[in-house]
């Protein structure tokens, strides 16, 4: 019971709910002492949110050491493992070693995934028939939106614990940068996470994630503790990408030029030059219907008051919101699929015992999607009422997307060419996720051709589409990275046969589930809506993907027991169980808490797979005979 | 802040690294703010709210003295001139409370209101954020201020002292572009 | 140069950045009262401004530079 209250995740917990109540108190005072009306819900939700995350950051204990500074007290630059506790109690606490952080930003994505993953069971169910079921138009549309937002924030943080974990063993540091704004990165997503799924009871919202004015500007309460969620993952990505991007910058190992960094680290840059800038927007835009709605600021309100017209003041407009939020929110999709499309190509010539294919071309694909990627939001908004002359660039920068991706996709199949393949439980996952990316990757120059997307904007063709792009993009590349570094976490063996039914179970029904959606897309099914026309001939399709979607749940639910099965009862893992030439392999699994007693020095190239008498890098380097290029 | 217990090398390794977080995080923010700069375009065009063009210049005038001052005290502390380096310190505060004063508790109480359409939307956004950041850097110059007084800097370890007035300088670099945004840019309707 | 002279050179680089700055302030201000707000001659002057904060305030070539100033 006492370590119980000593961990920092429950006393950070119970400091939020005092900070909020404390916050909510404020406003009522500042209400009172304005000669208002002392009782308003939604500014006392929005203050008490927002102080109440602040709140348990206090108490959870993220910012103690900064304190700690203010005050001109110094602390240790690494702070190792807790004395006299037990060692389970340091993933509940706040602790600054990359890979714990790692793991906890693994854990909590993949909790966030079932919650939503969840929500999905229960609205799919209701889609299974036209008319409405058991769920009213208000909830399902809650259910959805938050569906989307949580799934969203649980890729997110599944990204965020792959890099945190892999990058720094990969170039051989020894840890971030940073590690303190590393666990604030982490810890502040927690109280967002708890924000956001609080939404969904106090009042809920209907806009989809996106959440559009001028629908967002009269949405019921939920949606400005969405907007608070939101605005503090963005927070945690902005701060995680900051320090990845120093600790690649500064922190590589001797002999780790550019061009010899695993493929994933490449990924990892690009993805946290996106995460760093564009995340900005969505947050602006989001914080400005806040304070729309708080404040009566009209950025996005096409009214206007008397006073002024007296003025000559233009109206708001909220085409400006979509061009804020896809600034952000179309480069924020390569944010969840370039790391996963890293995995790919850092498991791809393990399995098939080759050099990866152009491994500088992948490199310089990644960052043109990047780049490029920033040039496209508005196809977004090809129905929107957007100025007319725009809608050409839009479309041709959109279809340039395609041809770094395509790089991409050549260079896997030429690395699987003549491979010697092996079809271990990550090799699986990462086949499945070519193929499903494949269709993903399809279905999207449709949507970024004018013509065509003025017919499938908005319907279940776009659904179809992109939950392809992420599964193939994210959550397949996601699972197979889960199943390739577990050993390496956990120093056991996770069970193959479990592994490989869940892989048989989730791919199939994937194709369906994504297929069919298109299909009844094309039909006339539209998207974010309880309900369809029966004439419309489409509820076999409907029963189809509902059936599809609960064995992809059920198939997750495999592999969580088949993880916290066999941390307990797994083999005991070798430490490089599948002859990977990547440094993180080199070393014991468990893998020691500093990772590398001494920097490791590279002296070849990181994917020489299969080439006689290769070597990547040498674990316990002479340093004096070093050549000299390596210093 | 020179907060880490570290040798003297690991101290300037971790330094540039410190460096290039303190700009990056600048080149995220710069989005942010480039959002709202976007909005002010995008919704005022070539027009601008009936504001005091001469308040304006004003605080500006004193955002920019006081980011002088604040030089002037990263200066001394680089020299180990710790009573230059306190006075200076306290200038540029006083000064940035001026400016903020002028930006609450003038503008803000002028004609154009926060409900008055694009016009109060993005004006009271625009200051909204800005005021905020200048808020963050009058804490960040206290806090400085006292570990001063306490004998925590010295010229080979004042990152604290460095991130501080680098922070103060973004702020004022923002101002740059904000400035002639709202209060030059364009023409003023008489309906 | 002995220590004093680089700080007073130090200081100095200060106050002539100050008087480049108070310039161009004035010099934008005069500019759009007498044009009527012309944005892009505007903008440069913004431009203008910016440079030397972020050269001799902000030392952002301290990123790249080898030597340990501070
Ligand atoms: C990692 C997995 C998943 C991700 C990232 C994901 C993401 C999303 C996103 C972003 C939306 C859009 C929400 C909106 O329009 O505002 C959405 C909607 C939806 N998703 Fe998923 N989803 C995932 C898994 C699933 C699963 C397993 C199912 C079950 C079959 C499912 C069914 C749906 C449905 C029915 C909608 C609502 C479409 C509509 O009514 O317009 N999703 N999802
Ligand atoms: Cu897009």
């Amino acid at each position: 019971m006492k370590t119980f209250f000593s961990l920092g995740l429950i006393r950070g917990i119970v400091s939020q709910l005092i900070v909020t109540a404390i916050g909510m108190g404020i406003t009522v005072a500042v209400r009172v002492a304005m000669g208002l009306p002392a009782w308003k819900a939604e500014p006392a939700a929005v203050v008490g949110a927002l102080l109440g995350a602040i709140g348990f950051m206090f108490g959870v204990g993220a910012l103690t050491d900064w304190l700690k500074w203010m005050k001109g007290e110094e602390t240790p630059m690494r702070h190792g493992p807790p004395k006299d506790k037990p060692a389970w109690t340091r993933y509940f606490t706040v602790d600054y070693n990359h890979k714990i952080i790692g793991v906890q930003y693994t854990v909590t994505g993949i909790a966030l995934i079932g919650i939503a993953g969840s929500l999905a069971m229960i609205f799919r169910l209701e889609l299974s028939a036209p008319g409405l079921q058991f769920l009213t138009a208000d909830t399902y549309n809650t259910f959805m939106s938050a569906h989307g937002i949580v799934m969203i924030g649980g890729i997110l943080l599944g990204v965020a614990g792959a890099m945190n974990y892999l990058v720094p063993l990969m170039i051989g540091a020894s840890d971030m940068a940073f590690p303190r704004l590393n666990a604030f990165g982490f810890w502040v997503t927690v109280p967002a996470a708890l924000l956001i799924v609080s939404g969904m009871v106090f009042g809920g919202w209907d806009t989809g994630w996106t959440g559009y004015p001028p629908l967002s500007a009269r949405a019921p309460l939920g949606i400005q503790l969405f907007f608070l969620g939101v605005y503090f993952i963005g927070l945690s990505s902005i701060l995680g990408a900051l320090n990845l991007l120093v600790t690649v910058a500064r922190m590589r190992a001797p002999g780790m030029t550019l061009f010899r960094m695993p493929i994933f680290v490449w990924a990892s840059v690009a993805t946290s030059l996106i995460a760093l800038t564009a995340t900005q927007l969505i947050a602006l835009s989001f914080l400005m219907v806040l304070v729309q709605r708080l404040l009566g600021m009209g950025f996005f309100d096409p009214n206007l008051t008397p006073e002024a017209v007296a003025m000559g003041a233009p109206p708001g407009n909220p085409l400006l919101f979509q061009h804020l939020f896809w600034f952000y929110s179309h480069p924020a999709v390569y944010v969840f699929i370039l790391p996963g499309l890293g995995i790919i190509s850092e498991l791809l010539p393990v399995f098939a015992r080759k050099p990866l294919f152009g491994y500088k071309w992948i490199a310089m694909s990644s960052l043109t999607i990047a780049l490029v990627g920033f040039l496209v939001w508005a196809h977004h908004m090809f129905t929107a009422g957007m100025e007319e002359y725009l809608r050409l660039p839009f479309s041709y920068t959109t279809l340039l997307v395609a041809v770094p991706t395509g790089v991409k996709f050549f260079s896997w199949v030429a690395t699987l060419w003549k491979g010697r393949i092996s079809l271990e439980t990550p090799m699986l996952f990462v086949l499945g996720a070519i193929s499903v990316f494949l269709i993903g990757g399809l279905t999207g120059p449709p949507n970024g051709t004018v013509t065509t997307d003025l017919q499938l904007h908005d319907t279940y063709w776009i659904v179809g589409h992109f939950h392809a792009t992420m599964f193939g993009g994210f959550v397949f590349p996601f699972f197979a990275a889960i199943y390739y570094w577990y050993p390496k976490v956990t120093g056991r063996m996770f069970s193959e046969t479990l592994g490989k039914l869940h892989f048989w179970l989730m791919t199939p029904s994937f194709w369906v589930m994504s297929l069919v959606q298109q299909q009844i897309g094309l039909m006339g099914m539209r998207r974010r809506i309880a309900d369809y026309d029966p004439a419309l001939g489409i509820q076999a399709q409907q029963v189809a993907i509902t059936i599809a979607g609960y064995i992809i749940f059920a198939s997750v639910l495999v592999m969580i027991y088949n993880l916290v099965y066999s941390y307990r009862h797994g083999k005991i893992a070798v430490a490089n169980p599948w002859n990977s030439r990547s440094p993180e392999f080199q070393i014991p699994s468990p893998i020691p808490e500093h990772s590398y007693e001494q920097p490791f020095l590279v002296t070849g190239e990181p994917y020489d797979y299969g080439l006689e008498g290769s070597v990547y890098i040498s674990i316990k380097p002479d340093i004096a005979n070093a050549p000299v290029a390596a210093k | 802040m020179s907060a880490i217990t570290t040798s003297l090398a690991e101290y300037r390794h971790q330094l540039k690294s410190n460096r290039w977080g303190l700009w990056l995080f600048f080149l995220s923010e710069a989005f942010m703010f480039g959002g709202l700069l976007t909005s002010r375009f995008y919704l005022w065009g070539d027009t601008r709210p009936p504001l005091d063009q001469n308040l304006g210049f004003i605080v500006t005038v004193v955002l920019l003295l006081s980011s002088f001052f604040m030089n002037r005290a990263e200066t001394a502390i680089a020299h180990d001139d710790r009573k230059n380096f306190q006075l200076n310190l306290i200038i540029t505060a006083v000064l940035g409370i001026a400016f903020l004063v002028g930006v609450v508790g003038f503008e803000w109480q002028g004609e154009v209101r926060p409900t008055d359409g694009a016009y109060g939307a993005v004006l009271y956004g625009m200051t909204g954020m800005h005021a905020l950041h200048v808020l963050s850097g009058l804490i960040f110059i206290m806090i400085v201020f006292f570990n001063g007084r306490k004998g925590h800097y010295s010229a080979e370890r004042h990152w604290g002292v460095e991130a501080c007035a680098v922070w103060w300088h973004y702020v004022d670099l923002v101002w740059v572009f904000f400035y002639p945004a709202l209060y030059l840019m364009g023409t003023v309707i008489h309906p | 140069m002995t220590q004093q002279e680089k700080k007073a050179a130090a200081f100095r680089q200060g106050i002539i950045v100050l008087i480049v700055l108070a310039a161009l302030t004035a010099g934008e201000f005069f500019v759009a009262r007498s044009l009527n707000g012309p944005v892009a001659i505007l903008f440069i002057f913004a431009i203008f401004k910016a440079a030397p904060i972020m050269q001799y305030f902000m030392h952002i070539s301290s990123l790249w530079s080898e030597e340990e100033g501070h």
